[in-house]
Parts: structure tokens; C-alpha cells; sequence
């Protein structure tokens, strides 16, 4: 019974079938299915607060969220993580990848240096900054009274807004290597004959950076821009240990409340399953919308600067 | 002429030396201070205005405190959370290493079947895999757990391996695929001449040539692994299956706790990705980029 089996099936596709069959299995079981299964949820009220069994309710939850203020500021404020975060994050990265661009005894070891934040934990991050900025024994304090630069120590992270600044900062500190990285590479990939010819036509350094350097980065800044909105729009980790201050099952800070926390305190703290599936569905097409935006624009604009 | 050659490069290396220093102090300030702060003594740590910069008797006592004790609160108790540390560790070993050693394994195999082979299906299946790269996971999470509480694997270590896997075998899949395709075939078809199965090539002449690209694949899923914390921060409950990345926000909750307990657990728990992301750069960086960039 089991050889002829086996010669039913040649040897090759036993091999694909005994090497693919986990991986498939595990894919549609715990990403496909789930997907799905969220988006049914997404049209139901279920609420695991309130004893009923769920009952259907087309797009309610969608419409309720849109109507909803709460969604609208939690939104405002991913986008504005977003549009502090990236240029911040960019400057940065552009000036280090410049940096380590030329050529010196060490050079190996300072890029080695300069991108390991990327590699720690976010939560690890947030915890870090945070005592680094703690207004009464924090590093920055001291560093900067030593220096002069001010009289006495400052609560960094007592107002709303400064709060969502540094939420910011930690966001570049965390994902800075990335553009690095990117952008390094596509540094070294432009010819120098195209920085002499520039050079013996006269062009200063700013001009050449402004003529040449800037427009051929160009489709090294759209893939680092894309992949970085996507990590500053669904920032969680950094969030929670610098500033969320519900780690213990107690409120949210609502202040640097950003939509993925959000969706989180819906699903998991409020257990309103329904809408926070539905908001977890406006979370997925946001990003991919504004990602496949994002990519054509930088796309366009590269095809017309050539 | 040539003095003054050398004088401008002089000057050229000394203005790259000071961005230089600038450059590190931003990336490893955080870090130095945290260490610091781990083996301060709590007198020189809370001093201020002026801070120490480094302690004059540097103690290791607060890690000591940790694993044995639970954190201390400021007003000298302890916590009741009792070796919530060392199963914290014991989480982040197991679910890192089981994950990054479970997905090699299954990526090798079917890496070599998408580089190698022709079958049915193939370009179905290997597009049903890397979709899965460019969508957020979350829309999964919320019916996963469902999912998992009613297979009985919520706050277990297995289901958290089994979840990880899961997550790292679309990169992982694609970096093997790519590494097999860039070994030489020559040998490869030699040994199909000469009769040898799949699973001989793969054993004793594709898996020598491809280590380099299982340690790159190995390193990078521990390293996401280890650093990851929606994950366990959704599907643990307890120290059964608590990972380092949970504990730490645990300590922090704690208002009271104290900061150089704080900062030593801290410390524990970057020391794996910041040891790795020391010595194994280059294997990290080419993963890492590889799934982001695609």
C-alpha cells in the first residue's frame, strides 16, 4: 500500500510536497485565514464586554469610526509622527550616509557604531530616551546644566506636544540606519567622473550636491520614504516605554495615542472587537495607499528631472 | 606643494573626525548612560545637578537585585515578581533560537525547491508566500488570537515559536531562494546524472555551499525575534512564556521601581541583538535590507 504510494509520486514531488506543506499550511492558517476572518469580524458587533452572541451589521463599524472624533485626532496624530518623523529621520541619514561616503582610516568601524540602534529592541529604545530625558535625575538635564545652556532642570516630557516631539526623536533615533544604509549605497553607486566633470566645469560642492547628488538619490530616498512611512505610521514599541504609561493595565496616555495603540486599546483593552477589526482593515488600506502615492509621485518626479 | 597637500588633507580628516564624534555621541550616548546608570551606585546616580559620568565604585548589584529578587521599589521593598528576569531570559532563548532554527530549516528546503526545481504550482505558491511581506500583519493578530486561545496555545512558548515562524518565513523563504540560486549548479546536476535525490543534494551539496546564507537567515530571525514585543505583548499572559521585551515593560509600569534596576534589566535585554549587531553586521544588514527593500 505505502510503495505504491510512493511510486505514484516521483521522488522530486515528494521532495516539494514534504518541504512546502508546512510553510503553506502555516501561512494560510495563521495570516490568510485570520485576515479573512478579521475583516467577517469587521462586519459584525462583537463585543466580548457584553454577553449577546454578535450579530451582523454591514459596514456600521466603518461608518461609526469615520463619524467618530476620537478616530480623526488618533489619525491627525500618525500623520503627524509621520510628517515630523520623515524629514527629521531624512537629514539625518543623508548626512551620515555623506559622511561615511568619503574616505578614511575607520571608516568600518564609525558605520558599524552608527547603526546600531537599529538593531535594539523599540521597547528598549523608548526606555532608554526616557530616562535620558527624566526631569529630575535624566542625563540630558545634567549634560546640558554642565554646559550652561540652562539654569535648571527641564521636565522634557510633562507637555502634550513636546511629548509627541520626542515620540519623534526616539522614532529617528530607532530607524535612522535604514535611510543610512539606502542611501550609502546609492552614494557609492554614482560614477566619480560625473563629481570631476562638475568639478572642471566649475560647480562649487553645494551645487554639485544640489545637481547631482540629490536627483540620482533620488530612487534611493522613495525606497527608504516608503518603507520609513510604513514604520512611523504603525509606530507601537517606542511609544509605549516612552510615553504610554499603560503598561500596567492602567489609561492610556491619550496624548501620544497613535492609531496602531489605538487599535490596540479597542481590540484588546475595550475587547470591542468589531470596530477594531474595522479600524485595524482603515490601518491596512491608509498605508498601502499612501504608500502606492508616495511611489508614484517620487517615481514621476524622478522621470521628469531626467 | 606637497606640505600643503598634506596639510589640507590633514584638515580634511580632522573636520570628518568631529562629525565623526558627533555621529557616535547621537547613536551611543542612550546606551552608555544606561550601562552606566546599571552599575551606579544609587548615590552618584541620582545626584544632580551635576551627574556622575562614570561611577567611581561601579557595582553590579542591581543585577544581582534583579534575578534573584525582583526590582526593588524606591522605598526599598521588592517586588513580588520574583525571577520574573531569569524566565523572562529563558523565554527570549527559547522563542529566538527555536523560531530562528525552525524557519533555516523549512527555508533551506523550500529555498532550494524554488531555486532548483520545477513543479506545479511554484509561482502560485511562492507569490502566496512573499504577499504576506508587504502587508501589515495586524489584520491577522486581532482572529489570530482567537485562533490560537481556542487551539490552547495562548501564553505558551510553543505558540509563540509557532507564530514567529510563521512571520519570518517570507523573508526568510526569498533570502534562501536567492542564496541557493547563486550556488554554482554544475555539481548539482553532475550528482542528478548520477542518480542522487533531492534530499542527497540538498543534505551534502547544497547545504556546505549555502551556510554562509543560513547564518544570515538564522541571525536575522533571532534578532526579530528576540527585539519583537506585540507579539508577546498579545499572545503572553505570565512568566510561562514572557519574553525580556514583556518584563522590561513590566518593571517600567511599576512606577516605583528604581532606575538602575530598571536600567540593568534594560541592559539584559539588548545585550544579544547589541553583541550580534557587533560582530555579525554584515550578515544582519544584508537581511534586513533585503526584506525591506525587496
Amino acid at each position: 500500500m505505502k510503495s505504491s504510494a510512493r511510486r505514484l509520486l516521483s521522488s522530486d514531488s515528494r521532495y516539494v510536497i514534504v518541504v512546502l506543506t508546512p510553510i503553506v499550511l502555516l501561512i494560510a492558517l495563521f495570516i490568510y485565514y485570520p485576515a479573512v476572518d478579521t475583516f467577517g469580524a469587521s462586519l459584525t458587533n462583537r463585543n466580548l464586554r457584553i454577553r449577546r452572541p454578535p450579530k451582523a451589521v454591514g459596514l456600521d463599524n466603518y461608518v461609526k469610526l469615520v463619524q467618530d472624533d476620537e478616530f480623526w485626532e488618533v489619525t491627525g496624530r500618525s500623520f503627524k509622527v509621520v510628517l515630523i518623523t520623515l524629514p527629521l529621520e531624512m537629514a539625518v541619514a543623508f548626512g551620515i550616509a555623506m559622511l561615511l561616503n568619503q574616505r578614511f582610516p575607520g571608516r568600518g568601524l564609525v558605520r558599524t557604531l552608527a547603526i546600531l540602534p537599529w538593531m535594539l529592541p523599540g521597547v528598549v529604545n523608548g526606555f532608554l530616551w526616557g530616562w535620558l530625558l527624566n526631569g529630575e535625575y535624566g542625563a540630558l538635564n545634567g549634560f546640558l546644566y554642565q554646559f550652561g545652556l540652562i539654569s535648571e532642570y527641564q521636565y522634557w516630557l510633562r507637555e502634550p506636544d513636546h511629548q509627541l516631539f520626542w515620540v519623534c526623536v526616539v522614532q529617528t533615533w530607532t530607524r535612522y540606519a535604514f535611510p543610512t544604509i539606502i542611501l550609502l549605497a546609492g552614494l557609492q553607486s554614482i560614477p566619480d567622473d560625473l563629481f570631476d566633470a562638475a568639478k572642471v566645469d566649475g560647480a562649487n560642492a553645494p551645487q554639485r550636491v544640489r545637481y547631482i547628488t540629490l536627483p540620482l538619490l533620488l530612487p534611493s530616498f522613495g525606497i527608504a520614504l516608503v518603507v520609513e512611512f510604513i514604520a512611523a505610521f504603525q509606530i507601537f514599541d517606542v511609544v509605549w516605554t516612552l510615553t504610554a504609561g499603560g503598561s500596567a493595565g492602567g489609561a492610556m496616555n491619550p496624548f501620544t495615542k497613535t492609531l496602531m495603540l489605538y487599535n490596540y486599546e479597542l481590540v484588546f483593552r475595550d475587547l470591542r472587537i468589531g470596530l477594531g477589526a474595522a479600524l485595524s482593515y482603515i490601518i491596512l488600506v491608509m498605508s498601502l495607499a499612501v504608500g502606492v502615492i508616495f511611489v508614484m509621485r517620487v517615481y514621476n518626479q524622478g522621470v521628469q528631472e531626467q | 606643494m606637497s606640505f600643503g597637500l598634506r596639510g589640507k588633507e590633514r584638515i580634511r580628516l580632522g573636520v570628518i573626525y568631529v562629525l565623526c564624534a558627533i555621529v557616535l555621541v547621537w547613536a551611543l550616548a542612550p546606551i552608555y548612560w544606561v550601562a552606566v546608570s546599571s552599575i551606579s551606585t544609587r548615590r552618584e546616580l541620582y545626584s544632580q545637578p551635576y551627574k556622575v559620568w562614570f561611577p567611581s565604585e561601579p557595582t553590579f548589584e542591581s543585577y544581582h537585585t534583579i534575578f534573584t529578587q525582583g526590582a526593588k521599589f524606591r522605598d526599598g521593598s521588592f517586588s513580588p515578581t520574583a525571577h520574573l528576569m531569569s524566565a523572562g531570559l529563558r523565554n527570549s532563548v527559547i522563542i529566538s533560537v527555536g523560531s530562528a532554527a525552525i524557519v533555516t530549516l523549512l527555508a533551506t528546503g523550500a529555498g532550494y525547491a524554488f531555486a532548483r526545481m520545477r513543479f506545479r504550482g511554484k509561482n502560485a505558491i511562492f507569490l502566496l508566500i512573499m504577499l504576506m511581506l508587504p502587508l501589515p500583519i495586524w489584520v491577522s493578530l486581532i482572529a489570530l488570537f482567537f485562533i490560537m486561545s481556542r487551539l490552547e496555545l495562548v501564553d505558551t512558548l510553543l505558540g509563540l515559536v509557532l507564530i514567529f515562524v510563521t512571520l519570518l518565513l517570507p523573508l526568510a523563504v526569498w533570502m534562501m531562494t536567492t542564496f541557493v540560486r547563486d550556488i554554482p549548479s554544475e555539481i548539482q546536476d553532475a550528482a542528478r546524472v548520477d542518480g542522487a535525490d533531492r534530499w542527497r543534494i540538498l543534505y551534502s551539496i547544497v547545504l556546505p555551499l549555502a551556510r554562509p546564507g543560513m547564518v544570515a537567515v538564522f541571525l536575522v530571525a533571532m534578532l526579530t525575534t528576540w527585539n519583537n514585543f506585540l507579539i508577546p505583548l498579545i499572545f503572553s499572559r505570565s512568566d510561562d512564556s514572557q519574553p525580556l521585551t514583556i518584563v522590561l515593560t513590566l518593571f517600567i509600569g511599576q512606577y516605583e521601581v528604581a532606575w538602575e534596576d530598571m536600567s540593568a534589566a534594560a541592559v539584559v535585554t539588548m545585550l544579544p541583538p547589541f553583541l550580534m549587531a557587533l560582530f555579525f553586521q554584515r550578515y544582519l544588514v544584508r537581511g534586513l535590507t533585503m526584506g525591506a527593500v525587496k
